[in-house]
């Protein structure tokens, strides 16, 4: 037990401290020399012993005659290791005491630095192994720590970078939802402030209508008598004179088609006001069922201005179940794709507006016969701030909102274009009702 | 422990003087090997030394027969304090089987002091040794100087902690012995426990104390 073996998690193989035996020392101390000098000065045989009297070195070969023994103990650190022995000749006694005083302080001067240099050997060499892998260990956690943080600045970069785009959009979205708000509640102020003039306007050209009618039978009832009267030529003449200068005939006719004109015009002003408050769902804070054509129809007729004539419309609706969403949101998503479509201004433009119900899915399309969008620029017409048209006239912000709009509610918006034969856009959402989600 | 071997009846020890650079480690050694009868102890090793700094070891060894015929040899060791060489000093402390922990005494070195004795905690734990179970005693020396940490404020923080405090000149003589006796105690104690010294080998702590710590002339035993 309690052998020297080494510490396993230190490194260090060699305890400081073992004990050396006069062998160990004795390999590495050189003896054979002083032992040699020894013979030739004198003794005939002497003989370096470990404790258990084995002979460790021996030099010259004693005879019978030599029968003085002189011996002297070995130390190591102060412990008796081994013992040095002379033999001679009785009659040199004296000198051979001498040498073997002389080897013995000798040998033990030896012993020592020999010890010495075999420890400071030892234990240099045992520091600098453990230094040196010491220095392995630090070296090899200096790169794995200097690699985790290269791994985690190049991270944090694409972290950062995704973050800041990721914040670019929800600003952007912020902006863009900001301007659709205050327009809307700006169109529906207008809207509303028209509407109450309108309603005079309407209700007293009906009332001149039928006024006109009256008047237009009080005329003719004048003119009939007027003619049947027994009154002169010349104020006969004078009157079918000033009736036709007055195109009084061209009169009575148009009046009435001014009016009904008039009435159709105050019509589509009304029309056009509910569609714009409708459209602006300024009320419509809250989600509700929506008939999806009928949001498509609304966003085609708030922008019957901007559609040029020559330009086709063609509505393929299909049936479509309710879907819950706020239709504010969903008549930006038209109106940002149609309005993108109709400022193509080209000749003979035509807009397919295709909606289908398939497998619990509404697909809406939206194709023009437009040039088409090349391929590098697909992939980027929903980057916001993405345009193509001269600074200052496009947001760039359209189809970004667009298809932000289409995700909130589970569906995806897809581009599909072939240079020089048009652009679809398909939008498809899942199906919402009331009660989902 | 460096060695014990059963058959040949041998009992290898190691006490290791540890502490800060020039805090008198060397010295307390030459003052043992000065103080303590030349029976029972073998000659100082003072291994190569540059400016009088130690950078391997000093060793002095001692020597005991118990009367089983078990052959105690306690070999003290000392540590180059200074901070470069922590290889060495946790070569040297390898199998430990006591420390004094030589602290100097001056104002000055406080922080020198609380270094090394953190250095110490370390490198034993590095070595598989604990500091709270190892035998440890604790020497303020260099008493003989001025502006020194007084002895109350020395037992105030060292107290609570239970670990024996000897004050010292070693460069006068004194407290070096008393240190080496306390720290031998202590040692005697784990061993017995763990070799029955006393009911196996005959070897009592006073006299396990006594021979390895004969004093010239002969004087009391602390410890």
């Amino acid at each position: 037990m309690d052998k020297v073996t080494g510490h396993a998690d230190g490194g260090i193989d060699y305890v400081v401290g073992r004990e050396l035996g006069l062998k160990d020392v004795m390999e590495h101390a050189g003896l054979s020399p002083l032992l040699e000098r020894a013979v030739d000065t004198g003794a005939s045989e002497v003989i370096i012993s470990d404790r258990g009297n084995a002979i460790l070195l021996k030099r010259g070969m004693a005879s019978p005659a030599d029968t003085h023994r002189e011996t002297r103990i070995l130390k190591i650190e102060g412990e008796p290791a081994g013992t040095l022995t002379v033999t001679g000749p009785p009659e040199r006694k004296a000198s051979l005491v001498n040498i073997c005083d002389i080897l013995n302080v000798s040998i033990d001067i030896i012993i020592r630095n020999t010890i010495k240099r075999m420890v400071t050997t030892e234990i240099h060499t045992s520091v600098v192994n453990q230094s040196y892998q010491e220095l392995v260990e630090t070296n090899t956690r200096l790169r794995e720590s200097e690699n985790r943080y290269r791994e985690l600045a190049e991270k944090l970069e694409i972290i950062v970078e995704e973050r800041t785009a990721e914040l670019k959009k929800a600003m952007a979205k912020l902006l863009q939802q900001e301007k659709t708000a205050a327009i809307g509640q700006l169109a529906a102020g207008v809207a509303h402030e028209i509407n109450n003039p309108m309603g005079f306007i309407t209700s007293n050209l009906n009332t001149l209508s039928r006024y006109i009618s009256r008047l237009r039978r009080m005329i003719g009832f004048y003119r009939n008598a007027f003619m049947s009267s027994e009154l002169g030529e010349h104020l006969r003449t004078e009157e079918a004179d000033l009736w036709r200068r007055l195109k009084i005939d061209f009169i009575q006719q148009d009046a009435g088609e001014l009016l009904r004109q008039s009435l159709d015009g105050a019509e589509r002003v009304k029309k056009i006001v509910s569609d714009l408050k409708g459209f602006s769902h300024i009320d419509d804070v809250e989600e509700l069922p929506v008939d999806i054509n009928e949001e498509l129809d609304r966003t085609l007729n708030v922008l019957s201005h901007e559609i040029k004539a020559g330009t086709e419309i063609l509505r393929d609706y299909g049936t479509l179940p309710e879907f819950f969403c706020n239709p504010a949101l969903l008549c930006q998503v038209f109106l940002n794709i149609i309005l993108n479509a109709l400022q193509l201004e080209m000749d003979g433009l035509r807009i397919t507006i295709r909606t289908r119900c398939l497998n619990r899915e509404i697909l809406i399309e939206i194709s023009d016969n437009g040039p088409g969008i090349p391929e590098e620029l697909r992939q980027r017409v929903f980057d916001p701030f993405f345009t193509t048209k001269e600074v200052g006239s496009g947001t760039g912000m359209g189809l970004a909102v667009a298809r932000d709009i289409v995700n909130s509610y589970g569906g995806t918006i897809e581009i599909d274009s072939t240079p020089g034969n048009g652009t679809t856009f398909t939008i498809r959402l899942p199906e919402r009702g009331t009660g989902d989600d | 422990m460096i060695e014990y071997d059963d058959m040949e009846k041998k009992m290898i020890l190691k006490l290791v003087y540890y502490g800060p650079a020039l805090s008198g480690k060397t010295t307390n050694l030459l003052q043992l090997h000065d103080l303590l009868d030349q029976e029972g102890r073998g000659e100082l090793m003072m291994l190569d030394t540059k400016d009088d700094r130690t950078i391997y070891f000093d060793l002095l060894p001692f020597f005991l027969v118990a009367r089983s015929g078990l052959r105690i040899k306690l070999k003290v060791f000392t540590v180059p304090g200074q901070v470069r060489h922590d290889a060495t000093r946790k070569a040297v402390l390898q199998r430990a089987d006591g420390v004094a922990f030589i602290a100097d005494s001056r104002r000055s070195e406080a922080a020198n002091n609380a270094e090394s004795f953190g250095n110490l905690e370390k490198n034993l734990s590095f070595v598989g040794l604990d500091i709270d179970s190892i035998p440890l005693v604790v020497q303020f020396n260099k008493r003989d100087l001025d502006d020194i940490i007084p002895e109350e404020d020395i037992n105030r923080v060292w107290g609570p902690t239970g670990i024996p405090v000897i004050l010292a000149s070693a460069l006068e003589g004194w407290g070096v012995v008393e240190t080496f006796e306390r720290l031998l105690g202590l040692t005697y104690e784990t061993i017995d426990a763990r070799f029955r010294l006393e009911r196996e080998h005959g070897l009592d702590r006073i006299t396990f104390i006594r021979s390895l710590a004969r004093r010239k002339g002969g004087a009391e035993i602390h410890g």
